[in-house]
């Protein structure tokens, strides 16, 4: 067995092996060498090692007792179904109108009466889920896979990449989400799910990508990381087993909270005209139908509020709990 | 310290060129027809088109066209309504009112915002804490527009208090405005606040302040405050992009004649020109507000002057 | 430093004192957490004279630092002291309100502590953090303050104090930090300045000038020093006594010669023997087996006994040895102390 531990930066000079039994029992009998001879030891397992690993599985342990999780991810789960599956919910057609019904108040079969046109409100706040649901997750989808890449190789490999995307970010971060969008939306002609996905994604990435870019930064420092170099692994071996599943964390718990964020802008800016346009089927666009009528019928302007309401605030407690069950600190 | 502001100053010009030059991409380069993104859906005579080129330079090259953007940006040109009055008219006339409206909502969000967040930070884990904490996840969630319809109904319609539209009533018309339009930031100062003020209170420089026997009051008034404070400041300069968004929707809404409002109506009537022109101000003006964001970050952190 | 203290009107009536300056009489201290009952000191009692520098040596979680708060009035919820009386010139401090106990913090009795980055306000000036200590307890203006914390960096041997007294803590070096924290600490001429690990986080070099400030100081003002540390060496340099802490129990007491020399306690003599020695070259380390046991769960009887070459069972497993006199002005807390020091 080698007399000395192997710290970094300092390879085992005697000839025998280092087997990750050693370095873990040198490390259960104490002293200041523990902790690098553990992380010499998770480093020589390899892989997304036990010490990382653990932190997404204890936080789905601490996740699964929290009553708070669990209402969101219902409701979480209600929404998705709503949109995947709006057939479940109600067996009527969004676009069968009968003007005669025009803004009829809620009432038996037509739980949220029926706007002006005459739908059943209640079919077509049920099929506005599916927009939001998508352009939600799609721009938050896009978005983080975005930050990933960029932010990786800005904070890994630092000096001139690191800041040309970070000049790169700071001009974005110049131009407000909402303002943003409207100059962007409304320069586009047509604007369909896929143009106003785009300008979201587009005013987006910045937040995202710094947040991982930072995240990264302080993983690299870690002595796991300097202990998998001393040992030779590679560089995509060290981000995606050492730097990545810890790094992301940050990144997911935004990116959770980002949803409800982007869904609520899409609200907004079909409200104001500048996102989907009719036929389409979006909360935004209802409640602005429904602004000029608040007195007379409120029932218009308060089920699609209300839905929207609900689904950005399920994606927040959800994004908050996430964010308690990955802090080390809070345990 | 001034060479601090003169390398802000310095950064600050390239993300004026980037920011404008993407403005320009995404409005005038990018999408088929630019002429749709002055006029609208508006049927337009040829010649009205032709005049429509020349005065936006959609004949020049790209680069060039860019130039005299710019140029027309410094020179206080910032298009035209499709009858021909300048936007910065229409920019320095409605301004006081929007300048009123975000004056209010910052005072509101700010105080309210400080007081809750010292507040529950003080006494964390208490029923206040917990209710601010709940609050204010509820109000976060809320759009703003929806906001502004509900707080129209139940303090306009249903309770009677307070004017919900219009400016005729004096300072009061700004009240409910300026209260819906500040919710949002004053959420986030608040939950800023209170994290902040809970972190600070268990640093080591505070078991110092005790250790001095100093009383309570300063050592969380003068010695943690002062630390929590500085993320808070930082969160200003971001939040006052948010500010202008929520200032067309919340001007729309309770028809305060603002410049927020000229944007809300000149969406609705096709007016692209209009639209640039007062976003591309907004820009301007919120890059600047960073910077001063930035330079009373360093007036309250000596540890950023150097970096 | 000219001015005389001008101490509460509680204390004053004291001066002068014959008897210790401070004491300690079986101060227990406890947190209550969620997972249990941390026991961080247990019935620790020592006593501190006008010009003794006292030495609290133990490793991490031996309850050496709470015991140092405990007398500061610092300890905070879950924490509480459960018992015991800290005699401050024969005051008992624990049955003071709150506002007198403040007072006689920082001025009568004050403390030092490590990582002086951390434990000064980064967005103040070290001159102005020195000065609140004349302008909160002696009332003095700005003016007045500023020139007092001049001074005070002077007596601390900080080069261009005058210029440097507006700068901030992350403008100097660890060493001259540490200086400002030792500034604060003897600004209102404390009778007790307590030391909490004042050097573990400089270089070597440092550290030396450090300690010798210190001794300085306390050579000029005859103040009382308690020196909190798990440097053996420091302590060698500074201390007359020293009380060995372990597991929230001392458990050795003496002059610091004597303990050094002839410790009298297993856990002393182990610690004794783990330091490397250049006349042991080539020999292998040998440290202490076991790590310290976690405070939640104290062994029974003797703490150090599962870790102790020495122990015999059942007597060192279910009694608890009491910290007896074993010779003259030593005591020590072991069954088998006499045995240890005949050897």
């Amino acid at each position: 067995m080698p007399d000395r531990v192997p710290t970094p930066g300092n390879q085992p000079a005697d000839e025998e092996e280092l087997r990750p039994e050693d370095a873990m029992e040198r490390a259960a009998s104490g002293g200041i060498q523990a902790e690098s001879a553990l992380a010499t030891a998770a480093a020589l397992e390899g892989g997304p090692s036990e010490y990382q690993a653990s932190l997404w599985k204890d936080a789905w342990r601490q996740l699964r007792k929290k009553p708070l999780f669990l209402i969101a991810s219902s409701l979480l789960i209600v929404f998705i179904l709503m949109a995947l599956f709006p057939g479940l919910f109600t067996d009527q057609d969004p676009r069968a109108c009968d003007l005669a019904n025009s803004a009829g108040k809620p009432q038996e079969g037509h739980w949220f009466g029926f706007d002006i046109q005459g739908c059943d409100y209640f079919t077509r706040v049920v099929y506005g889920t599916r927009v939001s649901l998508i352009i939600g997750l799609l721009v938050i989808g896009v978005d983080v896979v975005i930050a990933i890449i960029l932010g990786s190789i800005a904070g890994y490999y630092g000096g001139f990449w690191d800041g040309f995307i970070a000049r790169i970010a700071d001009i974005w971060f110049a131009l407000p989400t909402v303002l943003g969008g409207i100059v962007f939306l409304n320069a586009l002609g047509e604007r369909g799910l896929l143009q106003v996905s785009f300008v979201l994604i587009f005013l987006q990435w910045p937040t995202l990508t710094r947040l991982m870019r930072s995240s990264v930064l302080s993983g690299k420092e870690m002595d796991y990381v300097q202990a998998a170099r001393a040992l030779g692994a590679s560089d995509w071996r060290i981000m995606r087993s050492h730097i990545l599943p810890n790094g992301i964390a940050p990144v997911i718990v935004y990116g959770t909270i980002a949803v409800g964020i982007i869904i609520s802008a899409e609200a907004a800016l079909s409200f104001l005209g500048v996102g989907l346009q009719l036929p389409a089927i979006s909360w935004g666009l209802m409640i602005s139908a429904a602004q000029n009528r608040i007195l007379i019928h409120p029932h218009l302007l308060l089920f699609p509020a209300l839905f929207l309401s609900i689904l950005v605030l399920s994606f927040i407690i959800l994004g908050d709990a996430l964010r308690d069950a990955l802090d080390p600190r809070l345990r | 310290m001034g060479r601090f502001i003169a390398r802000r100053l310095l950064q600050a010009i390239p993300v004026f060129f980037g920011a404008t030059f993407i403005v320009f991409t995404m409005v005038y380069a990018i999408p088929g027809d630019p002429i749709r993104a002055l006029n609208g859906e508006r049927p337009i005579s040829a010649s009205a088109q032709q005049a429509l080129r020349d005065r936006y330079n959609l004949d020049d090259t790209l680069l060039v066209q860019y130039g005299k953007y710019v140029g027309g940006i410094f020179r206080g040109d910032f298009g035209e309504t499709f009858r021909g009055r300048p936007v910065a008219e229409i920019l320095k006339e409605k301004f006081p009112v929007t300048a009123r409206l975000a004056l209010g909502a910052f005072i509101f969000e700010v105080i309210l915002g400080l007081i809750a967040g010292i507040l529950a930070g003080l006494r964390r884990g208490s029923f206040l804490d917990n209710l601010v904490l709940v609050s204010t996840t509820v109000v976060v969630a809320i759009p703003v527009f929806v906001l502004g319809f509900v707080a129209q109904l139940v303090f306009g319609l249903q309770l009677r208090l307070l004017p919900i539209a219009g400016i005729q009533h004096g300072w009061v018309s700004y009240v409910l405005p300026s209260m819906v339009l500040g919710s949002l930031a004053l959420v986030y100062i608040a939950r800023l606040t209170r994290t902040s003020l809970v972190e600070n209170l268990r640093s080591d420089y505070i078991r110092t302040a005790e250790a001095k026997g100093l009383s309570r009051p300063r050592v969380v008034g003068r010695h943690a405050l002062r630390n929590s404070l500085i993320p808070v400041v930082t969160y200003m300069g971001v939040d006052f992009g948010t500010l202008m968004g929520g200032a067309i929707i919340t001007e729309g809404i309770f028809n305060i004649p603002g410049i927020g409002r000229e944007v809300f109506l000149a969406i609705q009537s096709q007016e692209g020109a209009v639209v640039v022109g007062v976003v591309t101000a907004g820009i301007l003006i919120f890059i600047l507000m960073n910077m001063i964001v930035d330079v009373l970050y360093a007036v309250l952190d000596p540890r950023i002057r150097l970096a | 430093m000219a001015r005389r203290s001008q101490g509460p009107a509680l204390l004053e009536s004291q001066m002068p004192y014959s008897g210790h300056v401070l004491e300690l009489r079986d101060v227990a201290v406890e947190f209550n957490a969620d997972y249990g009952d941390v026991h961080a000191v247990n019935g620790v009692s020592y006593t501190l004279d006008r010009g003794e520098s006292l030495g609290i040596l133990g490793e991490s979680g031996s309850g050496k630092t709470v015991s140092a708060l405990a007398i500061m009035g610092l300890i905070q919820e879950p924490g509480r002291i459960t018992s015991g009386e800290i005699l401050y010139k024969g005051i008992d401090l624990l049955k003071l309100s709150a506002r007198e106990r403040r007072s006689v913090r920082g001025a009568e009795i004050a403390m030092v502590f490590q990582d002086a980055l951390s434990a000064l306000n980064p967005v103040f000036s070290v001159g102005d953090q020195i000065a609140e200590m004349f302008r909160v307890h002696r009332g003095m203006s700005r003016r007045e303050a500023m020139s007092e914390a001049i001074k005070l960096m002077e007596r601390v041997r900080i080069p261009s104090a005058r210029e440097r007294v507006h700068d901030y803590p992350h403008q100097f070096s660890g060493g001259m930090r540490q200086r400002v924290m030792i500034a604060m600490g003897i600004a209102l001429e404390p009778d007790v300045l307590i030391a909490d690990e004042p050097t573990t986080a400089l270089d070597v070099t440092v550290q030396a000038q450090i300690m010798e400030l210190l001794k300085e100081i306390q050579e000029e003002t005859r103040m009382g020093l308690i020196l909190v540390t798990h440097d053996l060496g420091v302590v060698a340099e500074v201390a007359d006594r020293v009380c060995v802490m372990y597991a929230g129990r001392i458990v050795e007491k003496g002059d610091v010669t004597d303990i050094y020399g002839r410790p009298a306690h297993p856990y002393t003599e182990r610690l004794m023997h783990s330091i490397p020695r250049v006349e042991r070259k080539g020999e292998r380390l040998d440290p202490i087996k076991g790590a310290p046991p976690s405070l939640l769960h104290i062994p029974s009887g003797c703490a150090f006994h599962p870790r102790c070459p020495r122990a015999r069972f059942p007597v060192c497993s279910d009694e608890e040895p009491p910290l007896r006199e074993v010779a003259s002005e030593r005591l020590s807390a072991c069954h088998f102390a006499e045995e240890l020091l005949a050897e």
